[in-house]
């Protein structure tokens, strides 16, 4: 931004000298694996050049090649046309090239305009210059479209979308020429994907560079000028057009299928679930689902369930064999709502029913032993025991009901947790590693997983039934495909399908509205912590639920 | 489900996991020697090694420095008994600590509870109802007031290096006050023979030492306490989220350390022969010290009871190393300190998180 | 644990000599034994006779107060008692003890306030030596003489009299009773247990004991380090015996960490040494009276100084002196002789323990 790079906003294309920054033939080598075999890229001043490929195509090792967090150990890096290599992430940046990874470095104690400077602090003497950071910092948000984030707030405070834009004035603080956002849309809801991308196209039009990683390929047809996609470590094609090239070309490359999202056939009558035929399946439905299938009760009552502040009145069901979903911006309550169904957080008014039982409010394991199980939004920090193995987290939820006169059983959980594994096709096989070791995808299937283990079947052997063992009946999702990669997303929604079809009830949320309107049976749109509609998927779309969902700016849908 | 569809990743970039990725066989395969110090699995078990590795490198030490006792097996042994008894109460404190700090936790006021129990269960009035009146005082004080600490954290959300803090100096003020600072002699024979008898030619407090290790193994390995001590230190939150009684768990892992603190102050009254409010002194360092070079994280959710042991165990021995060499204690506690730096720097480039931790 | 930390800056030879010159401070600390009226007819009828100057007269009214450390030890919180029991026997004392301090910074706090009450005399224990030499020199310039107890501040002009017990002499009476007992046996194993290895008085009470085994032509085999705490002394035995297999005889600087070793001794089952405590604790002067422990011999450092500090402080304070010192001024430094306790002379020694 500093010299005349001001090429117009008509393209790329037109860009005269050398590729603002070039690959060539980049090789990464870890211990075992080799993250990188060969990569080039190509990308231009004033373009959006997409990164596409599946979890561990080698993307997050590309981006902090460019970051200077990882030299690679041969091939070339051509910054301005010139070879460079970048001694560090220091480095990097002083040369024009800033990073925004997926989990934004930013720290939630410090103000915006703190976070903004972090590291290149504005002083005089040793003393650091408050005022002047202010102002330069309130300066970079305008620049953004963003005057209305306040520069002396804690970022903490600032909802997801704000803290993008924040992530942004840093890097343009540094007077970065190339942008690289990894995944920036994964946290942010449909409109405020409108916003960055408004902000994105003033960037180019500056001729800043931005590299986009998305999983999203309507987000890189509306905004990328140049697609490279990775696979396994390569480069399978290099700057296709963006908007031209067609999906299933895309996805082929990615991941040699054809198709983007696969729904999975829904059962047209889920009352009818207790008589789909499952073979081998039929004890994991447990004892209690033929119960629950009665149709006149629901198996999940909410009726005038609020918390103050978060969500007011809402009253919702959930029946046997269905899957009903929650579609909402981020912020409109939704997984304050599942929180509070599950316990996790306790209630001021209203109540909870479990098949007609009422569930005592803020007690998880109370709501775990009557039968209900969640899947929470941040998978790493609020469901898995990272460095631990994965059956001790398939069990983490079930291992006292394993257990003998408080002895746990190892053998007993590790075989159950290897039917589950296997029958979810978790990949790679084998329960004995560190859940931290598996990919996005894999890791919600450990957390599924945990849900789907039923030791009530046991319970019911000779030894006596336990009084503990319901086995689970409802699910609540979070957000059960945050950060998985296309191929493995039709797998999980293939994976819940079948839960219900097995007589769970499934209460799910999704920022996406696709996901909602393909994989549920009846949608709940929630705005600004009420209810605003309930049909059944068949009698909405996409347009009438975005209308639903969408109200108020990037800061007064958060905002305490 | 028949598709390979969610393709197998190297777990991600930059954090290769050397077992999984393609070509090396499944984990069901052969037992390879190789693989296994590789494997995040067996990562305890090559941390106890090391601890090994560190004791027959101090006897090596002995063997050189002083062959008359390290090369004779009659005074070796009486030496190593002597090593394992003066080991004994700081081992229970640490193995109560273990369960502390996997659960996510930390206990400062071990040293203070300790004395505190032993000056409870040796006034004259408790003297006067007998040994089994004081080793129940003992053992109810260290309980009671290590449930305190654990309420404290749980239900007053206290952060627990605050609460124990606190708890530790007021426990050592509360054992000052109940002695009129004065060491309370033992008179009762049966507390003092408690340091006296053996069983079996061991020494009983070795014996109690080891029997409290091998029941804190089978608790922490093999009981659903166990497993959710060391969930709630390796994620609290998700832990709470798969239905775990949190707050519960925690006083019960605080009161179990306390319950240790009343053992162990029983032992060292019976050591000591008296009741005292400096017992314990630093017990609190020398518990956590033993129990981090032992393996365990102090973040919480890894560690091991038998590493917690060796890592007294090496304590003990550097300390005895140094006396039977007749070298005063400026030299042992550099040595010591040394040993806590080299030990934590050693797990860490073998277990390679220094290495796997780029970003 | 650094109670009894004094005389960091050696000096140690003027001290001696002015120690031992201080028949006086003998004499006064004998006073301790009975009512000062008894002591005043019996010790100084002559003085007595002769005019009405004899020490333990009544003189003019005096206020001394008192600033000691927090009593976290039974040698300390004997000191507190012993100068309030001391005080209590003079009628023209009126007798203040000052809220005990945790820390210097504290401490120095409390002795400001008691220079704004303008006392007539003040003793101070002192936290710490160094630390508390601000406070002793403005209460000197005040006009109010400073009695500096057990831990001398680093300036002279900051006190009136300094008085302390003889750790040397703790020291070295303790080899000379092992020198004597072992007379001859030049291979003899000797084994020392310290008190906190990095203070002044463990250092001098090593060299005492070092100096005067060298005059039997013996030395120190084995020395351990303990904290003047009861287990600590217990572990130090322990690891003695274990390093040891046979020992003739052991010094060990305190009579807390004495409980210490000999439950460790008997523990290991060895009996052929015996032991020389320090500070004449009430525990250990039993076993010395019964014989029934491996302790022998004591050697004193004795709590009871904190009353000779009241009754110099007394003297000073009313402008007079011992008559002992034949009309001489009281010394300015002063220290008690450290004295040999065997089952012999055990009680005449009883009066003096502690807990």
């Amino acid at each position: 931004m500093t010299e005349g790079n001001l090429t117009t906003a008509d393209g790329p294309a037109n860009a005269a000298g050398p590729p603002l920054l070039q690959l060539k033939g980049i090789v990464k080598t870890f211990p075992g694996v080799r993250a990188l075999d060969g990569v080039e890229l190509e990308v231009l001043a004033g373009e959006v050049h997409c990164l596409l490929g599946q979890n561990g195509a080698g993307k997050s090792t590309l981006i902090k090649v460019l970051a200077g967090v990882h030299r690679p150990d041969s091939g070339s890096l051509l910054w301005h046309g010139e070879e460079t290599s970048f001694s560090g992430p220091q480095a990097a940046t002083k040369a024009g090239i800033a990073t925004i990874y997926q989990e934004l470095d930013l720290v939630d104690d410090l103000t915006v305009a703190e976070n903004i400077f972090l590291g290149h602090e504005q002083s005089a003497a040793g003393f650091v210059r408050r005022g002047r950071m202010r102002a330069e910092a309130a300066a970079v948000l305008r620049r953004l479209g963003h005057g209305d984030i306040p520069v002396n707030r804690t970022v903490g405070r600032l909802p997801a979308a704000a803290k993008q834009i924040v992530s942004m004035g840093r890097a343009l603080s540094h007077d970065a020429q190339l942008l690289v956002m990894d995944e920036p849309s994964a946290v942010l809801a449909h409109d405020e994907v409108a916003n960055l991308f408004r902000v994105i196209r003033e960037l180019t039009a500056r001729g800043i560079a931005v590299v986009y990683i998305s999983h999203r390929l309507e987000e890189i047809r509306e905004i990328g000028d140049r697609v490279t996609v990775l696979k396994d470590g390569r480069t399978s094609a290099v700057n296709l057009p963006a908007r031209t090239t067609r999906t299933d070309d895309l996805v082929t490359r990615m991941t040699g299928r054809t198709i983007e999202y696969v729904f999975p056939e829904r059962t047209q009558r889920p009352e009818d679930a207790e008589r789909v035929e499952l073979a081998g399946r039929v004890d994991r439905a447990g004892s209690g689902a033929s119960e629950s299938t009665d149709e006149r009760v629901p198996l999940l009552e909410v009726t005038g369930l609020t918390r103050p502040g978060e969500f007011v009145d809402v009253s919702l069901s959930v029946r046997a064999g269905e899957i009903v979903g929650i579609a909402g911006l981020v912020g409109s309550g939704r997984s304050e709502l599942l929180e509070t169904i599950y316990g996790a957080r306790r209630s001021t008014s209203g109540e909870v029913r479990l098949n007609g039982r009422k569930l005592p409010p803020g007690q998880v394991s109370s709501a775990v032993r009557a039968g209900l199980g969640l899947a929470p939004e941040e998978r790493k920090s609020q469901a898995l025991v990272l460095e631990d193995r994965i059956y001790r987290n398939v069990t983490l939820a079930t291992f006292a009901r394993y257990a003998k006169a408080g002895m746990t059983r190892a053998g007993a959980e590790r075989a159950a947790s290897a039917e589950i594994a296997d029958e979810l096709a978790l990949q790679p096989r084998g329960v004995d590693r560190p859940v931290k070791t598996l990919s996005g995808g894999n890791q919600q299937k450990v957390v599924l997983g945990r849900w789907l283990l039923n030791p009530a079947s046991r319970a019911e052997s000779p030894a006596g039934r336990s009084r503990r063992s319901a086995g689970t009946r409802l699910l609540l999702l979070d957000e059960p495909t945050r950060g998985v990669d296309v191929g493995a997303r039709a797998d999980l929604y293939r994976v819940i399908r079948r839960m219900a079809d097995e007589g769970m009830g499934v209460l799910m949320v999704s920022s996406e509205v696709p996901e909602v309107l393909g994989l549920a049976d009846r949608v709940v749109v929630m705005r600004e912590g009420r209810v605003v509609r309930e049909a059944p998927a068949g009698e909405l779309n996409e347009e009438t639920v975005l209308d639903l969902v969408m109200a108020g700016s990037l800061l007064e849908v958060d905002s305490p | 489900m028949t598709e390979r569809v969610d393709v197998v990743t190297p777990p991600a970039e930059g954090a290769p996991d050397p077992g999984s990725h393609a070509g090396s066989p499944p984990p069901s395969g052969g037992f390879s020697v190789r693989r296994w110090f590789r494997d995040d699995a067996s990562e305890p078990v090559r941390r106890n090694l090391g601890l090994i590795a560190v004791l027959i490198a101090l006897y090596g030490i002995g063997a050189w420095s002083r062959p008359d006792i390290f090369l004779d097996l009659n005074r070796l042994w009486s030496n190593e008994l002597t090593v394992l008894t003066l080991a004994s109460s700081i081992g229970v404190v640490a193995i109560g600590m273990t369960f502390v700090i996997i659960s996510g936790g930390i206990d400062l006021s071990v040293g203070a509870l300790l004395a505190l129990a032993s000056v409870w269960a040796t006034t004259l009035s408790t003297q006067s109802y007998g040994a089994v009146m004081m080793v129940f005082v003992a053992l109810v004080v260290g309980t009671v007031a290590g449930l305190t600490n654990g309420f404290l954290i749980a239900y007053g959300r206290m952060a627990p290096f605050i609460a124990t803090l606190a708890t530790m100096v007021a426990a050592r003020g509360l054992a000052q006050k109940i002695s009129g600072k004065t060491t309370q002699v033992v008179d009762v024979k049966a507390i003092t023979d408690i340091a006296q008898r053996k069983f079996l030619g061991l020494p009983w407090l070795v014996v109690m030492f080891l029997v409290v290790a091998a029941l804190a193994w089978v608790l922490l390995n093999r009981t659903t306490f166990g497993r959710r001590s060391a969930a709630i230190g390796g994620n609290g939150e998700a832990a709470r989220l798969a239905g775990i009684s949190v707050r519960r768990t925690q006083v019960i892992i605080y009161g179990l350390s306390g319950l240790c603190c009343g053992l162990a102050a029983l032992m060292v009254t019976a050591q000591a022969n008296s009741g005292s409010s400096d017992h314990g002194n630093l017990y609190e360092l020398q518990a956590i010290a033993a129990v981090i070079i032992g393996g365990t994280a102090l973040a919480g959710g890894r560690g091991t009871i038998v590493g917690s042991v060796l890592g007294v165990l090496v304590f003990s021995q550097i300390t005895n190393l140094f006396i039977v060499n007749n070298l005063s204690i400026e030299y042992q506690l550099i040595a010591q300190g040394a040993i806590i730096i080299a030990a934590v720097l050693i797990q860490q480039f073998r277990v390679g998180s220094l290495r796997r931790r780029p970003a | 644990m650094n109670y009894r930390k004094n005389n960091p800056n050696g000096g140690r030879l003027l001290v001696r000599a002015v120690a031992v010159t201080v028949a006086a401070g003998m004499v006064l600390t004998g006073c301790t034994s009975n009512r000062p009226k008894a002591t005043a007819n019996s010790g100084s009828t002559a003085a007595a006779a002769a005019g009405t100057t004899g020490a333990s007269a009544p003189g003019k009214k005096v206020r001394i107060m008192f600033s000691g450390p927090v009593a976290d030890h039974g040698f300390l919180a004997a000191i507190n008692r012993f100068a309030k029991e001391q005080a209590a026997k003079y009628p023209d004392v009126t007798f203040t003890a000052l809220e005990a301090a945790p820390d210097a910074p504290s401490q120095i706090a409390a002795v400001q306030t008691a220079i704004a009450e303008k006392p007539d005399a003040l003793i101070i224990f002192p936290q710490d030596g160094d630390q508390l030499t601000g406070v002793g020199k403005a209460a000197t310039a005040a006009g109010i003489p400073v009695i500096n107890l057990d831990r001398r501040f680093n300036d002279q002009s900051a006190y009136r009299m300094f008085l302390a017990g003889d750790n040397y002499k703790v020291g070295f009476n303790a080899g000379n009773y092992i020198g004597q007992k072992l007379k001859g046996k030049s291979d003899a194993v000797i084994g020392e247990i310290t008190g906190i290895a990095t203070l002044a008085l463990t250092r001098e009470r090593s060299e005492g004991f070092k100096d005067a085994l060298a005059i039997h032509g013996l030395k120190v085999t084995r020395q351990v380090n303990a904290s003047f705490t009861v287990q600590s002394g217990q572990a130090a035995m322990a690891n003695l015996l274990a390093a040891a297999p046979k020992l003739d005889a052991v010094f060990n600087h305190d009579d807390d960490q004495n409980i210490g070793s000999e439950a460790a001794a008997a523990q290991a089952n060895r009996k052929e040494f015996f032991i020389v405590g320090t500070a004449a604790s009430n525990t250990m002067l039993k076993h010395i009276k019964n014989g029934d422990a491996r302790i022998e011999a004591d050697v004193t450092f004795t709590p009871a100084i904190a009353a000779t500090a009241v009754s110099m402080a007394r003297l000073i304070a009313q402008g007079r002196s011992s008559d002992d010192l034949a009309g001489l001024p009281l010394p300015s430094n002063m220290l008690i002789d450290s004295e040999l306790v065997t089952k012999e002379n055990v009680a005449q020694y009883e009066k003096f323990g502690w807990d």
